[in-house]
């Protein structure tokens, strides 16, 4: 529970990238821009008040005649003159006695005006106060508002220029880190559905491509190594698999399939019999005289003995017939389908036949030998494995008691019409 | 001839009228709610005659200016105290007779009270040619005479300037006081 929940937490690898560059940009256009700006509204407002400055001395030298002469009428309008043309907010002229000679005002009103006067009080010095001088003595002096009109463009500007290369760094910055998601990504998504067909499918025949990034492309190298490896310990480990499965479920003698594997077939072939309601045959075969063999002639007789045996058994069979060593000199053999009970006493007596041949032994000599078969068929003699099994050996023992090398059908009370066992 | 007689009969018709005036305008105006009028008036006429002064050029810089009254003046009590302009120059006034032959020496500048239209004459006759500032106080059309004519009422003391008189003076002005007696002379 806790892990998935932290997973879906995690950023991913694109969010990561876009958030860096993202912030990268803004810092970089945020302090560019700010101290840009700072630095443009203070050399502004130094050359600002030096123009407001400059506009009260200019003021100062037209209004001088009309202050001196104290003509109210004449400094209005020389006032009005130049202030109109200047970024002057309001202009005051005031005679040697501290009287109000002259004032002008700018008329404008509205949100900019209220701005303007908003940056003008907090950026210049105010109100820019100049003396009048005639003849070395003052005779008045001038008070000068300042309009603040350019401050206010320019910090607007300057905050328009902020906002727009934001927006464009922005994108920049999305873009840019797009481009390297899928630089990174590709690589890593090649390794990632490689890896995902090595885990699902098994299949180590895939590899990474090459990227162009340095450390990936050793990942994918090393993932590849790493490939070869596992594909060649797969391989290995698939041929120690079916030998170790062949091994457990064969007879390391003869070749022929164990008694587990037989039982395994037994059972399953008699479920696939009663659903199709199909006939088996089973056959129980025992190799005659061996224990004399084994003790005569030694086991190296009595193993060779059986392997021949084995081969001559095999060479009786339909290709759908399984042929088991279920231990010692006893042999198994399961007929299906089968047609007709003919059928399955043909083959027991060419198998008996083909025991008549001496079995010729390496060492030159040839030893006499042969089988006692004991048939029992399916579902007459019994219906299930470890009955038909019974049966069989029953057979067996029956025909080993009457004639060895011959062979002998069950005769259980199920069995309908017990058939004279033939040579 | 004619001129001249015409001239005369002018003379006396101002001069009558002058007597009349002198004769019947004081008694009106000697009241004690003119009077404070009278002192606020004799303190701007100060002002604007220290004004012009100010931006007045001689061709020799005279130290002390020497300031004459002639004729009888109505607002010179102020200037006839004596003092220091705004420059820190000495101001020497006194008052002369409007036929002493010794004008164009002895002033600068001469401040001009009522004359008759002869006694004018005769006075700028005696001054032409000698860089002396003259100012007339009385209501004078200006075009011929002083360099400057006073325009006295309650609200302000205006003046003209006769760019002619000016010139011939040899008395530099400073442009800016032409300039403000020009947007005068054109405002009413």
């Amino acid at each position: 529970m806790k892990p998935t929940r932290k997973r879906s937490l995690r950023p991913t690898l694109r969010s990561v990238l876009g958030r860096a560059h993202l912030n990268v940009a803004l810092l970089a256009v945020g302090l560019a821009g700010i101290s840009l700006t700072l630095l443009g509204v203070l050399a502004l407002s130094v050359y600002a008040n030096h123009n407001l400055q400059l506009i009260a001395r200019s003021i100062s030298y037209t209004v001088e005649a009309a202050v001196v002469f104290d003509d109210s009428a004449a400094a209005s309008e020389a006032l009005a003159l130049i202030a109109s043309a200047e970024e002057v907010a309001e202009a005051r002229v005031f005679n040697g006695e501290g009287e109000q000679l002259a004032r002008w005002q700018r008329a404008d009103s509205g949100m900019l005006a209220l701005l303007e006067t908003q940056v003008a009080r907090a950026l210049l010095d105010e109100p820019a106060k100049l003396p009048i001088m005639h003849q070395q003595q003052q005779i008045g002096r001038i008070e000068l508002v300042g309009q603040g009109r350019s401050l206010l463009l320019f910090m607007l500007g300057g905050l328009a220029g902020i906002l727009c290369c934001t927006v464009l760094s922005a994108l920049a910055a999305q873009y840019l880190s797009r481009r390297l998601l899928g630089d990174i990504t590709r690589p890593l998504r090649g390794l990632a559905s490689v890896a995902h067909a090595a885990r699902r499918e098994r299949s180590f025949d895939r590899r990474v491509p090459e990227t162009a990034i340095a450390e990936l492309n050793e990942l994918g190298n090393d993932f590849n190594a790493l490939l070869d490896e596992l594909e060649v310990w797969q391989s290995h480990l698939q041929s120690e698999n079916q030998t170790l499965a062949h091994q457990a479920s064969h007879d390391s003698l003869t070749g022929l399939p164990n008694r587990a594997f037989f039982e395994g077939r037994l059972s399953r072939s008699v479920r696939n019999a009663a659903s199709q309601q199909d006939h088996m045959a089973l056959l129980f075969l025992d190799s005659d005289h061996f224990k004399q063999i084994n003790d005569t002639l030694g086991h190296a007789v009595g193993d060779e003995v059986l392997i021949s045996v084995a081969e001559r058994l095999r060479a009786q069979l339909r290709e759908h017939d399984l042929v088991a060593r279920l231990g010692g000199d006893e042999f198994a053999v399961l007929l299906t389908p089968l047609q007709t009970r003919r059928d399955a006493e043909h083959i027991a007596e060419k198998i008996v036949a083909s025991m008549k041949l001496p079995v010729q032994l390496d060492s030159g000599r040839s030893v006499a030998t042969s089988v006692s078969v004991g048939i029992a068929y399916y579902p007459e003699d019994g219906a299930d494995p470890a009955s038909l099994l019974n049966a069989a050996d029953a057979a067996m023992y029956q025909a080993k008691r009457k004639r060895r090398g011959h062979w002998q059908v069950a005769q259980t009370e199920r069995s309908a019409n017990p058939i004279d066992n033939r040579s | 001839m004619h001129v001249a007689a015409r001239r005369v009969t002018s003379c006396a018709v101002s001069l009558l009228l002058a007597v009349l005036f002198i004769a019947t305008g004081p008694a009106r105006a000697d009241t004690a709610t003119t009077n404070a009028q009278a002192q606020q008036r004799a303190k701007a006429v100060t002002q604007v005659v220290l004004g012009i002064f100010s931006y007045a050029r001689w061709p020799v810089e005279p130290s002390p200016l020497r300031l004459c009254l002639v004729g009888p003046t109505e607002y010179a009590d102020d200037l006839i105290k004596g003092q220091v302009q705004e420059s820190g120059r000495p101001l020497q006034v006194k008052r002369l007779l409007a036929d002493d032959s010794q004008v164009a020496q002895a002033c600068d500048a001469i401040y001009i009270g009522k004359l008759d239209q002869r006694q004018r004459d005769k006075l700028f006759e005696r001054v032409s040619g000698y860089p002396v500032l003259s100012i007339s106080e009385s209501n004078d059309p200006c075009t011929i005479g002083s360099l400057f004519c006073l325009r006295v009422s309650d609200q302000q003391v205006a003046f003209e300037v006769n760019l002619d008189s000016v010139a011939r003076s040899g008395v530099r002005i400073h442009p800016s006081v032409l300039q403000l007696s020009r947007r005068r002379a054109v405002q009413p």
